[in-house]
C-alpha cells in the first residue's frame, strides 16, 4: 500500500487502512485496505454481504471503524471528521431524499446543511439539476419521480458542495437501461474532468466501463486490488466458458468439476453454469460429454479472460450470488 | 467552531419545524388537542353546577387560650372559606386522630398546652397538623393555616424578644407588643388557591392534559428521527460536515419546544377559559420546563431502542400513558391505591403535579417547587445521558 505523503506531489483522494469492523465475535469488515490516487476511479466490486457498504460506512465516517484509519485528502476522518466529510460526495444506496418536497427544495435543505452560503447555493442548484438533466423537473416532487429521475437526484445532492471524491454506492440498482447510461456518461463526465471516484457496483459491466482500477472484496477482505489488465493477467490461460443447459444443473455441475482444466463452476440461474477451465475450447468435447445423461447441453460459449472470470477465480462466486 | 455547530442546527432545526407544520402535527398535538380535552375536562367534571367542596378540620385545643380560638374565629370569617370549612373539635390528639383516619375530619390542628403563653412569652410555639390523604383540600386549607400561624408566631417571639432587649419588663411586655401593633393573630389566608371547586379540577385537568400531551408533542420528533432513519435521510445528514449528533439535537430541540409552547398555551388557555390560578407563574414556568426537558430525554430514550417509526410511535404512547397515569395526569394521584401514589414519585408527571399542588393550593413562590424542579431535572439528565450512548450505538450521532 502507498503511504500518504507530501513529496508525492499529489495527494490521494482516498487512503484506507488497516479497516476492521467487528459485530459480536464476527468480522464484517477484516483488514481492508486501498487508496484512490486524485482523479482516478475505482471499483469496488464484492458480492453480497462482502462488507462494501460497512467499509463504505465507514470511509464516510458513518461508523466508526473498531481499527485501521481512513485519510480523505490526506484528512484524517476520525482526528477531524468534519474538514474530511466536506471533501467527500456520498452517495447512498438506498434514494436518500424528502419524496414530499420538489427536488430542488431537497438540494436547497442539504446544500445549507453543507455549509453552501445562500446565493451561491441557488446558482449551484442549477447547475447540478442541468448536470443530471432534471433541469425542467426541478419543480415538481421527488415522489412523482421515476427510478431513474430519483437515482439522478439522489446523485446531484452529493455534487452540490464539488467534491474532490465522489463514493456511489450501487447507484443504478432498480433503474430503467435510458437512464442507467444517462448516469454511466455523467459519472464517466465528472471522472473526465478530475473527480475522483469509488463505485460500488452488482454489474460488472458498470465498474469496466467506469473504473480503470478494481478491488475485489470477499467475505470482509479485499482479496485482489489492480487495473482490469492485471487482475485478468492472474488468470493465465484460463477462460470463462457459460453453459446453457436442459436437465440437472447441480447434477451436472458435480460431474464437471472432475473434469481435468476445469477450476471452478457455479450455477448462475436455474439452467446455465459458469466455468473457469485451462485450455478453453480444447477441453470442450470432455465437458460435453462430462454433462452427459444429468441434462442436454442447448448453448455454449466461451469468453476470454475478463473481469468476471476473475472475479469468479478469485471468490469462488459470482457477483450476485 | 460555533459556527459550524449553531448553523447546521439551525438548519436541521429549520427544517424539522417546517416539516411539522406543514403535515400539521404541530398544530394539532401540541396546541388544540391539549387544550380542547383540558377544557371539556374541565367544563365536564369541573363546571359550576358541581357542589362546593367542604372541608371540616379538627381542632385539639391543649392550650385553652386566645390564640386558637382567633385563629379559628378568623378562619371561618376569611370570605375565600365561607360556606367551605367547618372546625370541630376533639378532647385529644387520639381522637382528632381517629376522626382524621375515620373521614370525619379532613384535618385536625393540635394546639399544646402552654402555647399562647409560651407565643406571649416569646419563647414561639408548635402546632401540628394531622391529614389524610382522603381529604386534600381539607389537608392544604390545614397545612395554609399552620404556616400562617407560623409566621405570625414567628413575628410575635421576634417582637417580644427586641421589646425585652430593649429593656421593657417582662411582666409588661405582651402588652407593650400588642399595643405596638402585634395584637395577636390575623388570619388572611389567600384567596384564589383554596377556593376549591371547578377551579382546582380546571387546573387539575389542564395541568394533566399539559403533562401528558409534552409527551406525544416530543413523540412527534422521535418518530421523525426513525422515519429518517428507514429512509436513509438521517444517514445523508451524518455524512454531511457537521457533528454527528446534528439531527439528532437538531430534532431534539424542535421538539423540545414544541411541547414548551403546547404545555404553555394550555395553561394559558385554563387560566383565560376558567379563570384557574396554577400559582406563582414562574414556579409553575419552572415546573414545565423541567417537566418538558425530562419528556424530550424520556421518549428519545425510549425512541433509540425503536426500530421503525411505528414502534417509536408505540412505545411512546405506552410510556405517556403509564406515566400519566401513575403520576396523576388523569386520576388524581390522591385518589389512586397508597402503594401507587408511591410509584408516581418515580415519573416527572407525579412529581410536576405535586409541584403544581403545592404553587395552586397555597400560593407559594417558585422556592417551593425547588425540589420537584431539581428531581424532574435529574430524572432528564439521566435519560438523556443514557439516550444519547444508545443512539450512538443505534447509528443515529
Amino acid at each position: 500500500m502507498r503511504t500518504l505523503t507530501r513529496e508525492d506531489g499529489m495527494t490521494p483522494a482516498l487512503v484506507c487502512e488497516g479497516l476492521v469492523k467487528r459485530y459480536g465475535d464476527k468480522a464484517v469488515v477484516d483488514r481492508v485496505g486501498f487508496h484512490i490516487d486524485e482523479g482516478e476511479a475505482y471499483g469496488l466490486l464484492g458480492p453480497n454481504g462482502a462488507g462494501k457498504t460497512t467499509t463504505i460506512s465507514m470511509l464516510v465516517g458513518l461508523l466508526r471503524p473498531d481499527a485501521g484509519s481512513v485519510r480523505v485528502g490526506g484528512v484524517d476522518v476520525a482526528e477531524d471528521p468534519v474538514a474530511a466529510k466536506r471533501l467527500v460526495g456520498y452517495v447512498p444506496q438506498e434514494i436518500a431524499l424528502y419524496p414530499e418536497l420538489t427536488a430542488r427544495e431537497n438540494l436547497r435543505y442539504f446544500g445549507r446543511l453543507y455549509g453552501l452560503p445562500r446565493r451561491e447555493l441557488t446558482t449551484r442548484i442549477g447547475e447540478v439539476l442541468e448536470l443530471v438533466g432534471l433541469s425542467d423537473r426541478g419543480d415538481d416532487k421527488v415522489d412523482t419521480y421515476s427510478g431513474g429521475m430519483k437515482r439522478r437526484t439522489n446523485i446531484a445532492v452529493a455534487l452540490l458542495h464539488r467534491p474532490r471524491l465522489l463514493i456511489l454506492d450501487e447507484p443504478t440498482v432498480g433503474v430503467d437501461p435510458q437512464s442507467r447510461v444517462a448516469i454511466l456518461d455523467r459519472v464517466e463526465a465528472l471522472v473526465a474532468e478530475g473527480m475522483s471516484l469509488l463505485y460500488t457496483s452488482h454489474y460488472m459491466e458498470e465498474v469496466e466501463r467506469v473504473c480503470t482500477r478494481v478491488g475485489i472484496i470477499d467475505r470482509g477482505r479485499v482479496v485482489a486490488d489492480g487495473t482490469k489488465r492485471e487482475l485478468v493477467a492472474e488468470l493465465g490461460g484460463t477462460d470463462r466458458v457459460e453453459l446453457v443447459l436442459d436437465g440437472d444443473v447441480e447434477a451436472a455441475a458435480e460431474r464437471l468439476r472432475v473434469v481435468e482444466g476445469v477450476s471452478e463452476v457455479v450455477a448462475t440461474g436455474s439452467s446455465s453454469l459458469r466455468l473457469l477451465v485451462t485450455g478453453g475450447r480444447h477441453v470442450l468435447p470432455a465437458l460435453l460429454a462430462a454433462v452427459g445423461d444429468a441434462g442436454a447441453v442447448t448453448g455454449v460459449e466461451v469468453v476470454e479472460p475478463d473481469l468476471e472470470a476473475a472475479f469468479l477465480h478469485l471468490t469462488g462466486s459470482t457477483l450476485r450470488d | 467552531m460555533a459556527k459550524n455547530t449553531v448553523r447546521p442546527l439551525l438548519v436541521v432545526g429549520g427544517h424539522e419545524l417546517r416539516s411539522r407544520l406543514r403535515d400539521g402535527t404541530a398544530p394539532l398535538i401540541a396546541l388544540l388537542a391539549p387544550i380542547l380535552l383540558a377544557t371539556l375536562f374541565g367544563l365536564a367534571l369541573g363546571g359550576d353546577d358541581d357542589p362546593p367542596l367542604k372541608a371540616t378540620i379538627g381542632v385539639v385545643d391543649l392550650d385553652g387560650g386566645e390564640f386558637p380560638a382567633s385563629v379559628q374565629r378568623e378562619a371561618l370569617e376569611t370570605d375565600e372559606l365561607k360556606g367551605v370549612l367547618t372546625f370541630r373539635r376533639y378532647p385529644d390528639e387520639g381522637a382528632a386522630r381517629s376522626a382524621v383516619d375515620g373521614g370525619e375530619a379532613g384535618a385536625a390542628l393540635v394546639f399544646p398546652a402552654g402555647f399562647s403563653e409560651g407565643v406571649g412569652a416569646g419563647r414561639g410555639g408548635r402546632v401540628s397538623v394531622l391529614e389524610s390523604p382522603e381529604s386534600p383540600l381539607a389537608g392544604v386549607v390545614a397545612r395554609g393555616m399552620v404556616d400562617r400561624i407560623s409566621s405570625l408566631v414567628q413575628a410575635r417571639t421576634l417582637a417580644v424578644r427586641a421589646s425585652l432587649d430593649a429593656g421593657v419588663p417582662a411582666d409588661r411586655v405582651q402588652l407593650f407588643v400588642e399595643e405596638n401593633g402585634a395584637a395577636g393573630p390575623t388570619l388572611a389566608l389567600e384567596g384564589d388557591p383554596v377556593a376549591g371547586g371547578p377551579v382546582d379540577l380546571a387546573v387539575h385537568y389542564g395541568s394533566g392534559m399539559a403533562v401528558m400531551f409534552a409527551f406525544f408533542v416530543v413523540g412527534t420528533t422521535a418518530r421523525s428521527l426513525l422515519t429518517e432513519r428507514q429512509n436513509g435521510t438521517l444517514d445523508r445528514m451524518r455524512a454531511a460536515p457537521v457533528p454527528l449528533w446534528t439531527a439528532l439535537v437538531g430534532k431534539g430541540v424542535v421538539g423540545f419546544g414544541l411541547a414548551l409552547v403546547s404545555t404553555c398555551a394550555t395553561w394559558l388557555s385554563s387560566v383565560l377559559i376558567f379563570g384557574a390560578s396554577w400559582g406563582d407563574p414562574r414556579g409553575v414556568f419552572l415546573l414545565l420546563l423541567a417537566h418538558v426537558f425530562a419528556v424530550t430525554a424520556i421518549v428519545m430514550l425510549v425512541a433509540s431502542g425503536a426500530r421503525t417509526d411505528a414502534q417509536a410511535d408505540g412505545l411512546t404512547l405506552g410510556v405517556a400513558f403509564v406515566f400519566a397515569f401513575l403520576g396523576g395526569s388523569i386520576v388524581p394521584v390522591h385518589n389512586l391505591p397508597e402503594w401507587l401514589r408511591e410509584v408516581s414519585l418515580i415519573t416527572p408527571n407525579g412529581w410536576v403535579s405535586a409541584g403544581l399542588s403545592e404553587l395552586a393550593a397555597t400560593g407559594a413562590g417558585p422556592s417551593a417547587v425547588l425540589l420537584p424542579v431539581a428531581v424532574v431535572t435529574g430524572i432528564g439528565v439521566v435519560a438523556g445521558a443514557l439516550a444519547l450512548l444508545r443512539f450512538r450505538k443505534g447509528r443515529f450521532a
